[in-house]
């Protein structure tokens, strides 16, 4: 310990012997630290599970369930998610995952039943067990019953926020509000839920890169009846027209997804055989009229495919990682010849009786002192760095955020940094004999 | 030659270091380069909008339920054309810079191989409203306007403008006036090419980068059954843009306000704005890149010069005694020159493998066109003359250290 400072002490005499050359060379690794450290902030707030320990459970069904109507439409190239009602309801009553559900997007307008507050916000409408497999955590009621969804019960839920808009209170269970054409009761209210980054409806939600605030949850069989629709009907047979936003018509439309929640791998081949039977039935019955193809996609095999993270997260991360090596690389070399040029000063320590082992420890504890430098310089560079991220009109633009987990990161890495770029050049220079180094002085 | 290697040979680290340095920052800047110029395209291709400061751009006019009528749609535009200061107006299924409504599709001249991917905008009088800059042929005429679509008109004969460059590509080496083209394969709808533009640029300048972003093709007439139409409004010259505007808002609303989504509400933009947000994704992206450019060039430079410097001062003496055996100073200074510039064009070799090394891995990992060879000499050179850059004070240094050091502590 006391060589360690004593290492210290000398470290920071010398750095004061060559100013210019030392903030060369603590800028450079701050430079290089700070890109870094922005590009994996955003990288890392945009990448793993959506919902932590839910989705990567959560498997998503498509299969080619087009019927007579819109046989004429493109090829089958890209797997499908966007089922008819029918096919939805039929797969998530077959109870044949741990649990499943149907889900689409809307956009309504709900409003106390005096009309005097109401407030336009997106939510979900869904079939079957939507609440409880999504995790939605409750602060009062229930989610609805399969006995209120099969009577088309006209309930909803509604998250805190919507509660207080509207009632003034988040405890709003057992009060009614006015959606579409009809009065909802409230059976329960949710605190404000949001996946980290948008993964239901993808195929509908260009753009939308991070999870939006879900405010009402109504079941979607008492919804159609009442007006409110998905935002998007999707894919509709040809009798019907080709898309359409906020219609209730939906018989003949594909715009509904299925999502099942299995535990095991084991779970997940059985669901596929079981989904094969249902797709084939409904082949050879004649209502789908092409191959179905049905596949079961994971969260994240999903969300990969449909490229819902922008390639250029990942692109900034590895041009922010070659150039800290850049800097890394320039920096060892900076501090290799500062070591070196310092040879007769090591000559008298070694002469002295210094190990090769101390010398090489007194370089070593210079260049992580630089490198811890080049971090608290790294720090402010990195809060400016996501500061201009966030000014960008780029999707992840709220994604870049500083967290105390990014400032640990960045402690760690910095002395990282400044070992590595240390070892080559203390090694070199606890190499040469003291004679040698005595002469050249 | 050899008095130029033997002390690389010899003093193995700062040489190595150098080399890496060059050639790390070589497949960096080239790889970053790249990117740069593929970001600028969107921004750099011309957009072929004359007096985009009069155009007024109406989106986002969202149908709840069902598409909207045609004949509503026609109303629509009837009244803003009654608006004063109004030269043109247009309604179609999408215009340039509206990138929420976008309609893309294959086409083949008939009787050509040629495939081109291309933007279609189907739309009454978008020339005019546009102020496109017609090259050949002709603008569609009234009854072409007046025709009603089946469907948004994808699917049915009918006379076609194209830019110049979508014509080039299909009809190479022909006049294209005349020539029919058809789009995909099943289903053969015919249409006769009647106008050649200048330019147009299509509204995805996403995806891949061999896409010519001026492939763009016009129909005429308006689309039935779409939900998401955009109205063109062409502001008379003299007339102010915002004044039209405002009204335009208002007709719209007053027209087609009981028939839309709820929840989201129509746009009113002037064209540059509209280019300006449409773009600023790319704009952003170039000047990270330029940045990344830059720092990287600069942490090369002070990279090179300090570890010179040291080297050179390492060998003083030796530079003393070459001296005191009659070297110039210029033939130190040319020597010294020469020396980075071996260093450095190593580094840049190994750079320019290892820039084509990344590019494969990126192409592979996110969909970029292959490295055109071109960069690697730009790349090579851009580092060469940094290097000579960085090489002069410390070399002009050991040009001045003078024969007498030669006798000094031997």
């Amino acid at each position: 310990m006391t060589m360690f400072t004593y290492y210290l002490e000398l470290a920071w005499r010398r750095c004061r012997q060559n100013v210019p050359i030392v903030l060369l060379v603590v800028l450079t690794m701050a430079i290089g630290i700070a890109s870094c450290m922005t590009a994996t902030t955003i990288f890392a707030a945009l990448s793993g599970e959506p919902l932590p320990g839910i989705s990567d459970h959560l498997y998503v069904v498509t299969m080619d369930s087009r019927t007579q109507g819109d046989a004429n439409d493109a090829a089958y190239d890209t797997p499908q998610s966007l089922l008819n009602l029918r096919d939805a309801k039929a797969l998530v009553d077959a109870h044949h995952a741990d649990s499943q559900f149907a889900q689409a997007q809307s956009l309504a307008q709900v409003s106390t039943t005096d009309g005097k507050h109401s407030d336009r916000v997106i939510g979900l409408l869904g079939y079957g067990s939507l609440l409880s497999t999504l995790g939605v955590p409750f602060r009062y009621g229930r989610p609805w019953t399969e006995a209120e969804q099969t009577a088309h019960a006209p309930v909803v839920v509604i998250d805190a926020t919507l509660a207080e808009k509207l009632f003034g209170t988040s405890d709003a269970v057992g009060r009614s509000v006015t959606m579409g054409t009809g009065t909802f009761r409230i059976i329960g209210v949710t605190a404000p839920w949001k996946p980290r980054m948008q993964f239901l409806g993808l195929t509908q939600n260009a753009g939308n890169l991070l999870g939006q605030d879900m405010q009402f949850y109504a079941p979607v069989g008492a919804a159609l009846d009442h007006g409110v629709g998905p935002l998007n009907t999707g894919k509709c047979a040809k009798s019907a027209p080709v898309v359409n936003f906020q219609s209730t018509h939906v018989t003949h439309c594909r715009w509904i997804e299925v999502w099942v929640s299995l535990d095991a791998p084991a779970r997940a081949s059985a669901y596929r055989v079981f989904l094969t039977h249902y797709a084939q039935a409904q082949h050879q019955a004649g209502r789908f009229v092409q191959e179905p193809k049905p596949r079961l996609f994971g969260t994240q095999a999903w969300m990969d495919r449909l490229k819902a993270i922008p390639g250029d997260v990942g692109l900034n991360v590895v041009l922010a990682g070659g150039f800290l090596l850049l800097c890394m690389i320039n920096v060892a070399g900076l501090l290799a010849a500062r070591f070196l040029r310092r040879q007769g000063h090591v000559a008298i320590r070694r002469a002295l009786g210094a190990s090769r082992r101390h010398v090489f420890m007194q370089h070593l504890v210079e260049a992580g002192a630089l490198g811890m430098a080049g971090g608290v310089l790294a720090l402010p560079l990195t809060w400016l760095g996501l500061w201009v991220v966030r000014m960008q009109p780029v999707a992840y633009a709220a994604a870049a955020q500083f967290s105390p987990g990014v400032f640990a990161i960045l402690a760690l890495l910095s002395l990282l940094v400044g070992l590595a770029v240390g070892i080559l050049p203390a090694w070199r220079v606890c190499r040469q004999p003291p004679a040698l180094q005595i002469k050249l002085a | 030659m050899r008095h130029l290697l033997a002390p690389l040979l010899r003093h193995r680290l700062m040489p190595f270091l150098v080399v890496l340095q060059v050639a790390l920052a070589c497949a960096i800047a080239c790889n970053a380069l790249f990117l740069l110029q593929q970001r600028l395209k969107p921004i750099l291709t011309p957009d072929g909008i004359g007096e985009p400061s009069h155009l007024i751009i109406a989106s986002k006019i969202i149908s709840r339920g069902k598409p909207w009528e045609t004949s509503r749609l026609r109303d629509t535009e009837r009244a803003l054309r009654g608006l004063p200061g109004v030269a043109s107006v247009s309604v179609a299924g999408s215009l340039p810079m509206v990138t929420n409504a976008r309609m893309n599709g294959r086409v083949q001249g008939v009787g050509h191989g040629t495939r081109a991917d291309t933007a279609m905008y189907i739309g009454d009088h978008l020339v005019k409203t546009l102020d496109l800059k017609l090259v050949a042929g002709r603008d569609f005429t009234a009854e072409e306007d007046a025709v009603r679509n089946h469907g948004v008109g994808m699917r049915q004969d009918g006379p076609v403008i194209l830019t110049r460059s979508l014509a080039d590509k299909l009809f190479p080496d022909q006049k294209a006036v005349g020539q029919t083209l058809q789009l995909g394969d099943k289903h053969p709808a015919v249409r006769t090419v009647v106008g050649v533009v200048a330019h147009l640029m299509r509204n995805d300048f996403g995806g891949g980068a061999h896409r010519n972003l001026d492939h763009a093709m016009l129909f005429p007439s308006i689309p039935s059954a779409w939900p998401l139409p955009s109205i063109g409004i062409r502001v008379a010259a003299g007339a102010d843009p915002q004044q039209v505007r405002k009204q335009a808002e208002n007709v719209i609303q007053r027209m087609l306000g009981d028939g839309m989504v709820r929840g989201i509400d129509p746009a009113y933009d002037m064209y540059g704005a509209l280019r300006d947000q449409a773009l600023a994704r790319y704009r952003a992206s170039v000047w990270l890149l330029a940045g990344v450019c830059l720092v990287v060039l600069i942490v090369t430079l002070a990279g090179i010069m300090g570890l010179t410097a040291y080297w050179v001062q390492q060998r003083t003496r030796q530079i003393g005694i070459r001296r005191a055996l009659g070297a110039t100073r210029r033939s130190i200074l040319r020597d010294l020159q020469a020396e980075n510039f071996l260093l450095v064009g190593f580094g840049s070799l190994l750079g320019l493998m290892a820039a084509y090394g990344v590019n494969l891995w990126l192409m592979h990992h996110y969909e970029l066109p292959r490295l055109p060879w071109s960069y690697l000499p730009v790349g090579a050179v851009l580092l060469l003359v940094l290097g000579q850059l960085a090489v002069l004070s410390p070399a002009l240094r050991a040009a001045r250290v003078p024969p007498v050091v030669a006798t000094r502590s031997v």
